[in-house]
């Protein structure tokens, strides 16, 4: 909540005045290349992948440099072992879970990785996820022209509840006719039905910022919309926070640069050698519409 | 404690001792044209060589031998005064009416001998700027600005342009005791910070103290920033105003009560949104955006022992279409003069200030199904008796104390979603503040001066409300758990803080016009901002000290070299400071410091330090005038859990300072200004390294370190040009055009440089600077005066 104010704030406080950004360069010293885990899996039954990278220096924009030859392993609460092999050599890591999805709901999962001699582990939880009870949109016009999509066209919303019981954490994903809205500052999370443990939104109806916070755009006529409602543990949440947060923060209101905390941990804690990133289990319910104009609502 | 009432009891003792052989002189001096009180005129004895000098409701009190004395009485900008005297025979009651010398600034001007107040006085770390400079000095968009003029002064930064608040000596904005009219002032901006709150029209005096704080102030570790309003004119009415490109102002005053009072009424009010009305169009209609501020005071002399004064300050900034915010502060002070004998003055003052925000998302049409409102504030009762004791031409006493109610509501809001209402909350908290003071002010021999107090002040964070208990962070500098809570009733005390707070400050002469002045001062702050962006946001939320906030502290010592040139006509300071801070208060990483329950988790603790070296060369007479100040500072922190635990240059830390301030009276008709700054860019943090994850590209500091790296200096120059009209409206009064031009030579100045993934490949990374003020700023304003 507290961070869409915040921006909201920037916006104002920029718009009203004379600022402006340019690209600059910057010489800054060069850390040493890290294990860069990229591990979000899912409930569903289709091919899981983890993605092991290196850290590179900040500036450096050439591809990112995979790291090979990791064994890679995810196993379950009750000990079943997950193989996640790299199959092309590209450093992404798949587990085929056609036949054998990780889908035991309320269990914990730990992920394994060994990595040039290095032994990395982390803990996540596969949380339970509420059904997406209906979405709908309303005819909307923007002011302005927006940057992104239509100034006229419908802004969708979805409807759903947080289960009774504090702290279930979730993460909303969407897609416009079939692309998801990946950027950093498209991330929308909610802990319960709001924006942070303070809200009190235990059980709730997802509360309405969120409930929009479908890509920040407007839809057309015939587009397709798809929501997915994934089940987080608290930590990922804060993770996601975080990421969206370090990803847009400049301006009056910045926070200082604060390295994002990581869950996956060094099995011999008096190594030097880190990894970062984020490994996660997450259920997921999803819904789809055809934005049909006839059906659409009128403007509030 | 008990030492201080019985040194106070003393002193009354000691009036009756000195009756004899002694008599006094006594009374006000005002300014002639308009009945202002005068603050800080020099009171000059000239066969003994001494005197005193008017406190800040224009009083004076000189005890001296039976005999006859000519007294001068001078005050820059102000015409000298010679009066005679016979004390043989009784005490006298002198009133003097001071005029103002600008009429005759075409000529060449010799003042009294005594303008060396610079040298002669024991302030050191002291900066007045005269409200009169302050209006020809160039502006942003020609708003005359207060806070931004002593940005100018040395020891004084900002973050960067356009943000609220500012520094002194490495301190933070928080830091700083912004008094107007003897009341707090918690948030000292409109707009974020791109105007302050003080209406120039209806300020007569700024002193700002960043060292050698007398025992009277207390309740910031930093500075004082002591705003006068004016009294009102109480020779006539008067109307002045003005149109800007921000503002229009308007201001009224006139005497009342059969010229035994006067009053000021001011308001200024933004008038964007009224010229922009007939252009919003959907969902822009309605929207709000706009800020004002309006300023009353009034008094009356009740008879010549008792003057009562009335002051308001009510200012609020409102924004918003259907999400909308504002915030504003509130002031009311209610003040007693009573002269007890021509020795014993006491002011009384009681006062109430207020500051609030809200925010809300069904600002325009209240919304019953979905809707998020906020608000916060924190309001300060207090009474404040300060005495001041005048025994003899040698001392001059000051003993009082303060009594302090604070309540805070760091947050309360509902949250509606789909007509579900719940109420999210935090409590409201309870503190009080008692101090009791003492000071003395002692010529002991004509070259050498002290001034010396003490100041206790007793804390107590009250009930009703929740002690929570913190256990032990996983790891040093991350989020401390609640492991229980333990609450309290109404009126309960939670915990209690009590510190002394030493004041000392001396002045050596060294010849007529030189001298040597140090300084050392302790002082305590109970209330906590929260803030952890670059620049402060309206929506940070005062905190009061508790188990777990402890108050801060500050130890400051100053050594200074004063110096005047020319009969005066140049004014040279050279001071040298240092300063600790101790439970400074830092943040974990990420920390989540609104709406939070369990913000004390959030938060570390350490020491902070500050020192550098001021350079002032002030030129005082003459047409042309200003100064040049240049500071080299350093300001570092050390909180536990940051930075490896080292010492690191603060967000505020800037090494060079370098401030040029010139004013050229061309004629009756023109007069020219311009400034020149130059300050070394703020610290920074930088990732040394990226990793992507899920397509973004996330940054990472491999060292772990802080404020590292600098981003570029700034520099920049402004100039203004006033022209002076012979009439306002129907061949009434007078008026005058301000031009000026803000960022002449169009300078982007960077307030950050922050680096961020590329908008359309967020694999990608950059890095931005960022300039608040991208552009020249021209601006035109009209004043007048009838």
């Amino acid at each position: 909540m507290k961070n869409i104010f915040l921006s909201i704030l920037i916006a104002f406080a920029s718009f009203s005045l004379l600022s402006c950004e340019d690209v600059v360069n910057i010489d800054v010293q060069e850390g040493v290349s890290q294990l860069t885990v990229d591990a979000l899996i899912t409930n569903k039954a289709q091919t899981q992948t983890i993605k092991l990278s290196l850290s590179q220096a900040y500036f450096d924009n050439s591809p990112v440099k995979p790291a090979l030859g990791a064994t890679v392993t995810v196993f379950d609460e009750d000990s079943v072992a997950h193989n996640f092999i790299d199959l092309k050599n590209d450093g992404n890591y798949v587990y085929d879970g056609k036949t054998k999805p990780l889908d035991k709901l309320g269990k914990q999962y730990v992920l394994y990785i060994k990595y040039q001699g290095e032994e990395y582990v982390s803990l996540s939880k596969l949380n339970r996820v509420p059904k997406i009870d209906s979405i709908n949109y309303a005819v909307e016009k923007f002011p302005v022209k927006p940057d992104n999509g239509p100034q006229e066209g419908f802004q969708p919303q979805f409807y759903a509840h947080d289960f009774e019981g504090e702290g279930d954490c979730y993460w909303i994903k969407s897609a416009k006719n079939h692309k998801y809205f990946n950027k950093s500052n498209q991330i929308s999370v909610a802990y319960d039905a709001g924006f942070s443990p303070g809200s009190k939104s235990d059980g709730l109806l997802f509360i309405l910022p969120i409930r929009q916070s479908l890509g920040g755009e407007l839809y057309s006529d015939k587009d397709t919309l798809t929501v997915d409602l994934y089940s987080i543990t608290k930590e990922q949440f804060y993770y996601l926070q975080i990421v969206q947060q370090v990803s847009s923060n400049g301006g009056l209101f910045a926070t200082p640069l604060s390295n994002i905390p990581t869950n996956i941990i060094n099995y011999n804690s008096q190594s030097t050698k880190k990894a970062v990133g984020f490994f996660g289990i997450m259920a997921v319910n999803s819904a789809e519409a055809v934005i049909d104009k006839a059906k659409a609502k009128p403007k509030e | 404690m008990k030492r201080i009432l019985l040194l106070v009891l003393s002193l009354f003792y000691l009036t009756q001792l000195y009756a004899q052989e002694k008599s006094t002189v006594s009374g006000y001096i005002k300014d002639a044209a308009n009945g202002e009180g005068l603050i800080g005129v020099s009171v000059y004895v000239q066969e003994l060589k001494t005197g005193t000098t008017t406190n800040a409701y224009g009083f004076y009190s000189l005890t001296l031998p039976k005999a006859q004395y000519n007294l001068v009485f001078t005050y820059v900008g102000y015409e000298r005064v010679v009066k005679t005297i016979d004390l043989v025979t009784h005490d006298v009651k002198l009133d003097i009416e001071l005029k103002d010398d600008s009429k005759v600034l075409q000529e060449v001007i010799v003042t009294s001998k005594k303008a060396d107040e610079n040298v002669k006085s024991l302030e050191m770390s002291v900066n007045k700027v005269d409200i009169k400079t302050i209006q020809k000095m160039p502006a942003l968009l020609g708003e005359v600005d207060i806070i931004k003029s002593i940005q100018f002064l040395p020891g004084v930064t900002s973050v960067g342009e356009g943000t609220s608040g500012f520094n002194v000596r490495g301190g933070g904005i928080d830091q700083n005791l912004v008094l107007l009219d003897e009341a707090p002032v918690y948030n000292s901006s409109h707009l974020f910070g791109f105007f302050s709150v003080f209406n120039p029209d209806a300020v007569k005096d700024v002193k700002l103290i960043k060292g050698g704080i007398p025992a009277q102030y207390g309740g910031r570790v930093s500075s004082i920033l002591d705003v006068r309003m004016k009294e009102g004119n109480a020779k006539k009415p008067q109307f002045s105003g003005g149109i800007g490109s921000i503002f229009s102002r308007f201001t009224y005053e006139r005497p009342i009560f059969k010229d035994k009072g006067s009053f000021i009424v001011a308001l200024r009010r933004s008038y964007i949104d009224i010229l922009a009305k007939p252009f919003l169009k959907d969902d822009l209609k309605g929207s709000r955006f706009y800020f004002y501020d309006f300023t009353a005071k009034g008094n009356v002399r009740v008879n010549d022992k008792n003057t009562l004064f009335l002051s308001g300050y009510f200012g609020r900034d409102t924004f918003g279409a259907d999400f909308g915010f504002n915030w504003g502060n509130a002031t009311t002070s209610f003040r007693w003069n009573h002269v007890f004998n021509n020795k014993l003055f006491l002011n009384n003052t009681v006062f109430y200030s207020n500051y609030d925000y809200a925010l809300q998302t069904d600002l325009k049409k209240k919304n019953t199904q979905d809707a998020f409102r906020w608000k916060s504030n924190i309001i300060t009762y207090s009474i404040k008796p300060d005495f001041t004791y005048y025994p003899n031409a040698n001392n001059t006493i000051t003993f009082g104390g303060q009594l302090t109610y604070y309540t805070f509501n760091p947050g309360q809001a509902v949250a509606i979603s789909g007509g579900v209402e719940r109420s999210i909350g935090l409590d409201d908290k309870f503190a009080s503040e008692a101090a009791l003071y003492v000071g003395n002010e002692q010529k002991i021999t004509s070259k050498i001066s002290l001034q010396y107090g003490l100041r206790y002040s007793l804390y107590d964070y009250l009930g009703k409300g929740n002690a929570l208990i913190l256990g032990e962070a996983p790891a040093e500098g991350e989020r401390r758990p609640v492991t229980s809570s333990t609450p309290f009733n109404w009126g309960q005390s939670i915990k209690k803080y009590g510190n002394f707070e030493p004041r000392f400050a001396a002045n050596i002469g060294l010849g007529e016009n030189n001298s040597i002045k140090l300084s050392y001062n302790r002082l305590v702050q109970y209330l906590h901002l929260l803030s952890n962006t670059t620049a402060s946001s309206p929506l940070d939320v005062w905190t009061p000290s508790s188990n777990n906030i402890k108050p801060q502290l500050s130890d400051q010592v100053a050594l200074g070299y004063f110096h005047n040139l020319a009969d005066n006509m140049y004014e040279t300071s050279v001071e040298v400071y240092y300063k600790k801070l101790y439970n400074q208060i830092d943040y974990i990483r990420n920390a989540d410091l609104l709406l939070n329950p369990n913000v004390e988790g959030d938060l570390l603790f350490g020491d902070g330090r500050a020192y550098g070296a001021e350079f002032y060369v002030k030129k005082t007479k003459g047409k042309f005038n200003g100064w040049v100040s240049y500071t080299l500072a350093r300001t570092e922190r050390k909180i536990p859990g940051l930075n490896l635990n080292n010492w690191f240059p603060s967000r505020i830390d800037k090494t060079h300072n370098l401030a040029i301030v010139g004013i050229y009276d061309l004629n009756s008709k023109w007069t020219f200004s311009t400034n020149f700054t130059f300050s070394t860019g703020t610290p920074a943090s930088f990732p040394t390294n990226k990793y992507i994850w899920q397509d973004i590209a996330l940054p990472h500091n491999y060292y772990d370190t802080r404020n590292t790296y600098r981003i570029p200096a700034s520099h920049r120059l402004d100039i203004s040009a006033t022209r002076q009209n012979k009439h306002a409206f129907f061949k009434k009064g007078t008026s005058e055009w301000v031009f000026s031009v803000y960022n002449v030579y169009n300078r982007r100045n960077p307030f950050s440089v922050f680096v961020r993934q590329n908008e359309n490949n967020q694999t990608q990374t950059e890095a931005v600077r960022y300039a608040i003020f991208g552009s020249i700023i021209p601006a035109v304003t009209y004043n007048f005066k009838f």
